[in-house]
């Protein structure tokens, strides 16, 4: 996998720092973080708040600063660039974040919103750049009409397919999409995963889909890595770490998840009534 | 048995800026003495306003319309004056939100919310309260609870919120719980733990739940009925064993298509 990897993350540390006027504090969100993705291949990164699973993927795309490790991306160290090779690579990497309604401008109409990647890296303008964004929202399933529409005209689907629009304009090779879906309505969220995963293998783009719904997961990566505390505790093919984890907390994790049929035996109310009345057999042992 | 609670052709309306938005539609269902029922939904599908229009705590813009009749414990909650629904809120029925950090007073020790409980709902004794405090919090799991009482909200973590929130709403053994939301905000992990909680302080006093949620994962893990909410509208009413196997309205059916759904191997025995 090594030779084939687009991205390569290794002994990754990020460390947040504040400093009040007070006290300074510095919390260690990322440690010791290393994964590959290789071309094609989409890798999530799992595991509950506050495990660095954000800010890892933050620190890989310059985002935010990172206290040790190296990024590589198809062969060239991401963390020593320049300012204006580092401008040309971002176009190569984009993000969707969770927040539809934060992460996009309000008093930009569409149109001008999903144009910017164009505007900033050149590819293009005027009627040309019109009629990518036009051809960009047909592609996330919206109405090339709504290029003059504001993001509060659209509902938290829509917004999200634009903030999906936006990051394809440049076409980029990688992507990454932290919470992508997990801010909508669950019948929105299965036409986005669908839309996410069409629009994967018709680009054949390279993901890191971070999430903390495991389901949406399954769905969704090939490969995940599961993060406890900083740490990455257990990684894999998806089918392997899901269907026999090794690590202690990946089995908590996993068991954690909601049933999907209330006749399962896993369900908290069958095992409440069993508590509640204890097995004959047990009484009469007493 | 006769219902706890009943809620008649429920219409809730909201002020609008441009127009008036009917938030609730001519909702009608029932929930029986220690039921725990799922009211289903995706935003703006009417279930928030429907609890809220239950406990009477819907705003300033909202107005239950006429005709809608919400009865409880055998009263017509609609017709009850401000006072008299004092007295019902919190010893009769009791909420817990989504936003245990929002609804929580982030000024006063956790102890002491859970204790002015029993203390507007004619516990005079002081001392007695603080023991009922104590006692209820070492009940939902706080360690330490005695030290912990003296906690103020942002020093516990997100679980420990909600599970203070449980402390309060069941204090007093009411005979329904309305809980919008309640573990939404929380890591896997932790709904788990709270939710299993929520079942054991039910079964332990009799308490009917009204469980408002989006997660159709919750209502298998906790229900046994559903009520599902589109657009103000009550669409489906069943068991929750009849709405996962035997679904007969199509909306119902696209959220249990929806659904993510974990894929695990079968256990072992």
């Amino acid at each position: 996998m090594t030779g084939s990897a687009l991205v390569a993350v290794r002994g990754l540390r990020v460390v947040h720092r504040s400093a009040g006027l007070f006290a300074r504090s510095a919390v260690t969100a990322v440690e010791d973080v290393s994964f590959e993705i290789a071309r094609g291949e989409t890798l999530a990164l799992v595991g509950e708040s506050g495990c660095g699973k954000t800010s890892a993927a933050r620190a890989l795309l310059r985002l935010i600063p990172c206290d040790a490790g190296s990024v590589t991306f198809d062969g060239t160290d991401v963390l020593a660039l320049a300012p204006e090779p580092m401008r040309r690579l971002r176009k190569r990497m984009q993000v969707v974040f969770q927040d539809p309604y934060s992460s996009l401008n309000p008093r930009h109409r569409v149109g001008t919103i999903v144009a910017e990647g164009l505007v900033v890296h050149r590819l293009a303008s005027g009627a040309a750049a019109q009629a990518r964004v036009a051809s960009l929202l047909k592609e996330v399933g919206l109405d090339p009409a709504d290029t003059a529409k504001y993001p509060h005209e659209l509902s938290g689907g829509q917004r999200q397919r634009v903030a999906i629009a936006r990051a394809l304009a440049v076409d980029p090779e990688f992507i990454v999409l932290d919470e992508a879906v997990s801010a909508l309505d669950v019948t929105t969220q299965a036409q986005v995963l669908a839309l996410l995963e069409h629009l994967r293998d018709a680009r054949r783009l390279t993901c890191l889909f971070i999430a903390h719904n495991l389901a949406v997961v399954q769905r969704i990566a090939t490969q995940v890595a599961v993060m406890q505390r900083g740490r990455i505790v257990e990684a894999g093919p998806i089918a392997q770490v899901f269907d026999s984890p090794r690590h202690e907390y990946t089995r908590t994790l996993l068991d954690a998840v909601p049933v999907s049929d209330p006749r399962d035996p896993r369900a908290l109310r069958g095992q409440q009534a069993e508590r509640a009345q204890p097995a004959v057999g047990v009484a009469n042992r007493q | 048995m006769t219902a706890l609670l009943e809620v008649e052709n429920l219409r809730v309306t909201y002020a609008g800026a441009q127009r008036d938005v009917a938030a609730v539609a001519g909702v009608s269902f029932a929930v029986a003495p220690g039921e725990v029922v799922a009211l289903v939904g995706e935003s703006g599908s009417g279930k928030t306003a429907t609890a809220l229009a239950i406990i009477g705590l819907l705003g300033e813009s909202a107005r239950i319309e006429p005709g809608s009749a919400i009865r409880f414990e055998g009263r017509d909650l609609l017709r009850l004056g401000e006072p008299e629904f004092r007295d019902l809120r919190g010893r009769r029925i009791a909420m817990v939100f989504q936003d245990a950090g929002a609804a929580l007073n982030p000024v006063m020790r956790v102890g002491e919310q859970v204790a002015e409980a029993a203390l507007v709902h004619g516990e005079r004794d002081k001392a007695r309260a603080r023991a009922m405090a104590v006692a209820m919090l070492d009940r939902v799991g706080l360690p330490d609870a005695a030290r912990q009482a003296r906690a103020y909200p942002h020093e516990l973590s997100g679980g420990m919120k909600q599970r203070v929130m449980l402390a309060i709403a069941l204090l007093l053994k009411p005979s329904l719980v309305i809980a919008d939301e309640p573990t939404s905000a929380l890591d896997v992990t932790v709904q788990r733990q709270v939710l299993s909680l929520l079942l054991e302080l039910q079964r332990e006093s009799g308490t009917a739940v009204l469980m408002i949620t989006h997660d159709l994962g919750v209502v298998a893990e906790t229900c046994s009925r559903a009520l599902v909410m589109r657009r103000g509208e009550l669409v489906e009413s069943a068991t929750v064993d009849d709405l996962f196997h035997a679904p007969r309205h199509a909306y119902t059916r696209e959220l249990l298509a929806a659904m993510p759904r974990l894929a695990r191997p079968v256990p072992p025995g």
